[in-house]
């Protein structure tokens, strides 16, 4: 049952994460492609969407090891 | 361009303070065991965040340049996250599991309040 706990929480924390990257990093690099001058602020933007999107499935992946 | 390399630079420089920080709590303060728990999150933390800042400045160059690049690491900082926590439980006398975790999340947390810091100074200025 610990596994399956385990698996639900880091495969939901790893789907929404997967899809807000993709969203975050497809648009920044839509408009470094269109804009290259731009490319600094989207950069940075797009290293702090990254980073709080990515947060969620870390702590999800320890919480799912400390289930285990 | 020179915006994100000075704030990659001001990110890894108050993680570099914070682990200063920690190394002392772990020498000086009454609970090693929460501060190396803290040392070792924050350690890994420092790693993700240099491995994503890293990985950020290739994709955007290859996709300025016209190549391709396949991925942003985000299976590489997953991966470290897990070899942290099984440390931490497997050593559980030496690393507090929770300080860990925390410790984890550091960069993050230096992240925002960087980001926060200088849009209140960019706000201030204008």
């Amino acid at each position: 049952m610990e596994a399956l706990a385990a698996a639900i929480a880091i495969g939901l924390a790893a789907l929404g994460a997967s899809f807000g990257n993709g969203m975050i990093v497809s648009k920044a690099l839509e408009g470094m492609a269109r804009q290259p001058e731009l490319r600094g602020a989207l950069q940075q933007t797009m290293l702090i969407g990254v980073a709080l999107v990515e947060a969620i499935p870390i702590i999800a992946a320890v919480i799912a090891f400390m289930v285990m | 361009m020179e915006n994100y390399d000075a704030m990659v630079t001001r990110q890894r420089k108050w993680m570099l303070y914070l682990l200063a920080i920690l190394v002392l709590g772990v020498g000086f303060a009454p609970y090693p065991q929460i501060f190396q728990g803290l040392l070792l999150g924050a350690a890994a933390s420092l790693y993700n965040l240099w491995l994503m800042q890293r990985k950020i400045k290739q994709v955007s160059e290859a996709v300025v340049d016209g190549k391709t690049k396949y991925g942003i690491g985000t299976l590489s900082r997953l991966t470290m996250a897990i070899l942290v926590t099984v440390v931490a439980l497997r050593f559980d006398e030496h690393f507090h599991i929770i300080a860990a975790v925390v410790g984890l999340v550091s960069s993050y947390i230096v992240l925002m309040a960087d980001f926060f810091i200088q849009t209140f100074i960019r706000d201030k200025k204008a």
